[in-house]
């Protein structure tokens, strides 16, 4: 095994067995500390040797592939498993260990005041989560990125539903699997076409353009339901349920990102697809509108959040849609960095005000001032403050998707840049500006396990943007920095909404447009049709075929004991039990033998 | 005496057994008529042997034979049922009906 | 060990002849003497599956005893690569059965005896290479249901209602009495059908044997292959709930004793389902191609209307027999492919489902136990007082709803390539949604019993896993992530076989 296979291995093998010795010692999960140790140390362990890849590999070296035989059919082997290192699956790696290690680092003092067993069991839940991430990062073909994909599912349920005796964390969590799921079946059926098209599930697999186009948009399907786009996203709200540190990890490099990495990978099959680009782009667009426009009447704070990463994945799946893999790589690289830093700051100030209301909130910026200016540096990033990680990246996406489809993508995704900026600005001003309201006055900043990350997310927040051409030449794209019209348009929308934001909230006030949107939130149109769906047509169907089965199927089968018995009893009467009867028909029945045999 | 005549005898003796398997209502008198009918029969056995030769005396006595068997187990059918009812009316045991 | 087979079909028979020797106070002895029984046989299944020769593939440890020779009836045993991950489901099956009836005191060594005669029916039928004795071991693996059922089995009430609601004066629906009566009827007539067809065959080979080996080498005629599938398809189908014949699953699973619901949906479905393609597609391959469309659309309904129908159950145990409705219609619809890979997928969802449902079945009876209703509208929090079992449902959920990782996964997966790589491809795609709606009433199903708030006060003490209990959760949880993780070890054997009698059906041109 070549070196580079046996890293990705390492990397994926650590948290594998965390999580396998979490669940089968569990004196180690039910003290509760020794877990977070054990989940740490895996973790560690996987991100040493993602770094290792990443440091040991030389740009556009050759990618290196080391496979097992997994599944066979007729003396065939039909799948295999292994690690696929390429220039992609190193930097993924890289990030999604980083952002990892931060969110269970933060978690240790975000985490202590569950049970232990609670905590044993959440730390049991992240190595579970990382392992399947890294499965999914590395796969040398789309089955086993479907194996990972699914298991990233299953990992969010549990930690969406960790708070299980809460009645809307239960739901929350199924509600994220069931609605991944739904769209998984894309996922699945894409397999089998392009298995039974191509013989393989190989990447590198290359279908007619029809197959491709089939194929391509069913896949997308499957990236709708991940990476939570219109009208699939009602789960991401939703899966706020969780602990505040589960979703910066859902949020930044693993599920939803799941989701984008899967175009990027399968990048060369969707290159076919024109028409899958097309669908991609508009429903990025529309996504990233629509999701603006509802992060900006929230008053949960994490909900704001949680809009905001909808309305972002919706930039890369534009970008992808335009035909630009490395964009979307792009955004996705820089957005975990941010994202995963405003969810763990809002985790803190979380911690501090015991609230996720907006209300509560306030006046914080003198309370609790480290988590107050890393907040800052995530919100500026994510705003798209030139200068920053996030505008270099939603630059290059605007850029990718000038001039597509008669402009209006573009148009929508700029109009979004602008709103991102605007409500990033009011939950900024909202949280940390203005008077300390009463449960934000016994605030305090938390212990060094909580800040330490935060510190440690905000300077690839700032500086990740700078590394574009690195990142590019590393994976082998080309990145250009340009000057032009969306630049100069780009950083007008972020400073424009920045303050105009100042303008409106800083005097607390409101625009007439909010109580349009909040109106529009509050009946969830979207929502609705999903519990119609489920309720009224699937619930009822089934209500239907369970009477069915159970009165007429099984009734049929009933109706024939019934009919056997009652024919029985209908001819017991001939029966009479006086022996003369019987003696009269053995007579008759001579007789008639005897007529029969003269006549014969 | 020719074969006929006893053949005729037989049918006779045969047919009184009928009917009075048929009409009488005591266990007693049916059981007497079952015995006509198997008489029948063996006069017919006992015929054949005579005018024709063959086996059929030894029939004649296999079927004296169980003829007693059948009336031990037939008259201790009769003294049960009388036992139960106070009569042998043969109606009276109808237990088997469906 | 040149007898491996014989001792495993015999070590449990043998069990119960010396438990009829003990007396009924000997409650450990047993226990022992049963769990001794089924753990020879498990040793010995897994001895089968370490020494059995891949490389040479085919029938191996032939054993061969003439028994009725004047109609050329012999017990000859053999196993090939289906019957070795058939006998390890078997294997494990019973031995985790044996101690989830550990607390079984109602005439605990009728129970156990009637216990083990089936179980030896059932090894027996996996490697019987005579038509004969698998029908033999196939009746002898059904009957003693009935008793189990009818005496150790628990009632519940259906409300009269629909067309046919005047039966309910004549049965009780619903009682353990009528489950057991409904089981052993439908399958008897089943049983009937079979026992026609195997007749049928064994007149047009000659009369003069019933060897598997020998049936299979005859070219039927095609007039004969055409009348004796279907006999054979819905005689070995109603055991394997093809639909609609499936309605005694239901009520059979609902009423039936832990053990037994866990052998009886974990292992005696797949005596139907391993009929059918053993008999019914290997030794008719023209039916098995003329019919394939009818029988696969037939398992694409019972996927799919399992699943609805699962859906919209309140009692638990019902939820995990319409589940089995669901998932023996993959079975089937791997079958129905024609392909290798469908096959290998039906006979890995027959081990995989044999180990989730026993599993499910394990727990539930757990649960059942403690908390005395199986209506789970009434329970709730349950995770908080027995949080094993609610670990060990949820991997029980997860590989009945297919996700990678669980032995459920690779099954589907199979089956669903397989039909999409057969003649009828558009079989997948309801099989998917199958999959889809399992994910929905199960999660269903586990949020509704082990989340939310702590229990009310009635459920507040309900005791974890406890001793003998932790032996169904642990091997069958294990059992499911390790043949989930890495399938070659099945794999292997199953690919062996699936080839070798894919071979003998004509291609579809």
């Amino acid at each position: 095994m070549s070196d580079p296979a046996l890293l990705a291995t390492i990397a994926l093998v650590a948290p594998a067995a965390a999580a396998l010795l979490l669940a089968l010692v569990p004196p180690l999960r039910h003290r509760g500390a020794p877990a977070a140790f054990v989940c740490i140390a895996g973790t560690l362990v996987s991100f040493g040797a993602a770094i290792g890849l990443l440091v040991g590999r030389a740009p556009g070296a050759e990618e290196v592939r080391v496979v097992v035989p997994w599944l066979q059919a007729g003396g065939r082997t039909i799948a295999e498993v292994g690690v696929l290192v390429d220039g992609i699956s190193s930097v993924m790696l890289a990030v999604v260990t980083l952002v990892a290690l931060c969110v269970q680092v933060f978690s240790v003092g975000y985490m202590h005041d569950e049970t232990r067993r609670g905590y044993g069991r959440y730390f049991a839940y992240h190595a579970l989560f990382l392992f399947s991430m890294n499965l999914l990062v590395v796969a040398p073909n789309l089955l086993q990125f479907f194996a990972g994909w699914e298991l990233v599912g299953l990992a969010s349920y549990l930690l969406i539903g960790f708070y299980f005796a809460k009645p809307s964390a239960a739901r929350a969590a199924v509600k994220a699997f069931w609605m991944t799921k739904l769209a998984d079946m894309g996922f699945l059926v894409a397999l089998l076409v392009l298995f039974v098209t191509t013989g393989s599930f190989e990447w590198t697999a290359v279908p007619t353009t029809a197959v491709a186009t089939a194929v391509t948009l069913l896949l997308f399907l499957g990236v709708m339901g991940k990476s939570a786009q219109f009208p699939l996203h009602v789960w991401l709200p939703d899966a706020m349920e969780g602990p505040t540190p589960v979703s910066a990890l859902l949020h930044a490099a693993t599920m939803v990102a799941a989701g984008v990495f899967l175009v990027v990978r399968a990048h060369p099959l969707f290159e076919l697809a024109p028409t899958t680009g097309d669908v991609m782009l508009w429903v990025g667009a529309v996504t990233a509108a629509f999701a603006a426009c509802l992060a900006l009447v929230q008053t949960d704070i994490k909900k704001v959040l949680a809009y905001s990463t909808c309305s972002q994945l919706g930039y890369m799946v534009a970008a992808l849609g335009a035909g630009s893999a490395f964009a979307g790589f792009f955004h996705l690289g820089t957005h975990a960095f941010f994202k995963a830093l405003l969810f763990l700051a809002a985790g803190s100030v979380i911690h501090a005000v015991h609230s996720n209301d907006l209300a509560d909130m306030g006046g914080l910026r003198r309370k609790i001032p480290l988590t107050a200016a890393t907040f800052g540096i995530g919100a500026l990033s994510l705003a798209g403050v030139p200068g920053l990680a996030g505008f270099f990246s939603k630059d290059l996406v605007l850029t990718q998707v000038e001039g597509r489809a008669g402009w209006i993508p573009w148009a929508l995704l700029m109009a979004s840049a602008f709103l991102t900026a605007f409500y990033m600005g009011r939950v900024f001003i909202k949280a940390f500006l203005g008077a300390p309201s009463a449960k934000a006055e016994h605030a305090h900043e938390p212990g060094l396990a909580m800040t330490g990350p935060l510190v440690l997310l905000a300077v690839p927040s700032v500086i990740a943007g700078l590394f574009g051409g690195t990142l590019a030449h590393f994976v082998g794209a080309e990145y250009h920095t340009h000057f032009g019209l969306t630049p100069i348009l780009a950083s007008a929308m972020a400073l424009g909404g920045l303050a105009m934001a100042g303008l409106v909230f800083g005097r607390g006030r409101e625009v007439a447009l909010m109580r349009t949107l909040r109106s529009l939130d509050s009946g969830s149109v979207v929502d609705r049709s999903w519990e119609f769906l489920y309720r009224r047509v699937m619930l009822g169907v089934s209500g239907v075929l369970g009477w069915f089965d159970r009165y007429v199927i099984d009734g049929l089968m009933n109706l024939t004991g019934y009919a056997t018995l009652e024919s029985g009893s209908a001819v017991r009467t001939l029966q009479t039990g006086r022996v003369r009867d019987y003696a009269l028909a053995v007579v008759v029945g001579a007789i008639l033998l005897s007529l029969f045999g003269v006549l014969r | 005496m020719t074969l006929a005549n006893c053949i005729l005898l037989a049918s006779l003796l045969f047919s009184i057994g009928v009917y009075g398997l048929l009409t009488r209502r005591q266990a007693v008198a049916m059981l007497l008529c079952v015995e006509l009918m198997l008489n029948a029969a063996n006069i017919v056995f006992v015929s054949f042997a005579h005018f024709r030769g063959g086996p059929g005396q030894i029939f004649a006595i296999f079927a004296l034979a169980i003829t007693v068997a059948e009336v031990a187990v037939g008259l201790a059918l009769v003294l049960l049922l009388y036992r139960k009812h106070g009569d042998t009316a043969i109606d009276l045991a109808s237990e088997t009906k469906g | 060990m040149t007898h491996l087979l014989s001792i495993i079909v015999a070590a449990p028979a043998i069990a119960a002849a010396i438990l009829l020797l003990l007396p009924n106070s000997a409650r450990t002895g047993v226990r022992v003497v049963s769990l001794l029984g089924a753990l020879i046989s498990l040793a010995g299944s897994i001895a089968v599956a370490w020494t059995y020769d891949r490389a040479a593939g085919g029938l191996q440890r032939v054993e061969d005893y003439p028994l009725v020779p004047p109609l050329g009836i012999h017990l000859r045993l053999a196993v090939d690569g289906w019957g070795v991950p058939l006998l390890l489901l078997t294997g494990i099956i019973i031995v985790t059965g044996v101690l989830a009836s550990w607390s079984v005191a109602k005439r605990d060594k009728d129970y156990f005896v009637l216990l083990l005669v089936l179980v030896a029916g059932v090894f027996g039928v996996f490697v019987s290479q005579d038509l004969f004795v698998f029908f033999l071991f196939y009746e002898i693996a059904v009957l003693p249901m009935y008793l189990l059922i009818g005496i150790w089995g628990a009632s519940h009430e259906v409300p009269a209602a629909g067309p046919f609601r005047f039966v309910w004066k004549r049965f009780a629906v619903g009682g353990k009495e009528y489950a057991a009566m409904k089981l052993t009827l439908m399958l008897l007539v089943g049983s009937a059908a079979i026992l026609v067809a195997m007749f049928l065959l064994w007149k047009e080979a000659g009369a003069t044997t019933f060897d598997l080996g020998v049936l299979e080498a005859t070219k039927f005629s095609r007039t004969t292959q055409m009348i004796a599938f279907p006999l054979v398809w819905l005689g070995f189908g109603s055991l394997a709930g093809v639909f609609p014949f499936h309605t005694w699953s239901p009520d059979g699973h609902a009423s039936a004793p832990t053990a037994v619901s866990m052998l009886h949906a974990g292992v005696l479905m797949k005596l139907g389902a391993f009929g059918v393609m053993r008999i019914g597609m290997v030794l008719l391959p023209d039916a098995a191609v003329a019919w394939a469309p009818v029988v696969g659309t037939v398992a694409v309904i019972n996927i799919l209307y399992g699943a609805l129908c699962a859906a919209s159950q309140k009692d638990l145990k019902y939820i995990v027999a319409y589940s089995s409705v669901s998932h023996m219609g993959v079975v089937m619809l791997g079958a129905a492919t024609l392909t290798t890979t469908g096959w290998n997928g039906a006979v890995y969802q027959m081990f995989a489902h044999g180990i989730m449902t026993g599993l499910f079945f394990a727990l539930v009876g757990i649960v059942y136990e403690r908390a005395h209703t199986r209506t789970i509208a009434k329970m709730g929090g349950f995770a908080h007082t027995m949080p094993v079992v609610a670990a060990f449902f949820t991997l029980a959920c997860l590989s009945s709803l297919g996700l990678p990782g669980t032995a459920g996964f690779i099954a589907e997966f199979l089956v669903f390539l397989g039909s999409a790589q057969g003649a009828h491809a558009w079989w997948a795609v309801p099989g998917v949604i199958g999959a889809f709606v399992t994910a929905v009433y199960v999660l269903r199903a586990c949020k509704t019993i082990f989340w939310g708030p702590p229990p009310k006060e009635e459920f507040a003490h309900l005791a974890d896993v406890q001793r003998t209990e932790w032996g169904a959760p642990l091997v069958l949880g294990t059992a499911l992530i390790l043949f989930g993780v890495w399938p070659r070890f099945l794999l292997d054997f199953i690919d062996l076989t699936s080839t070798a009698f894919l071979g003998r059906i004509p291609t579809i041109s």
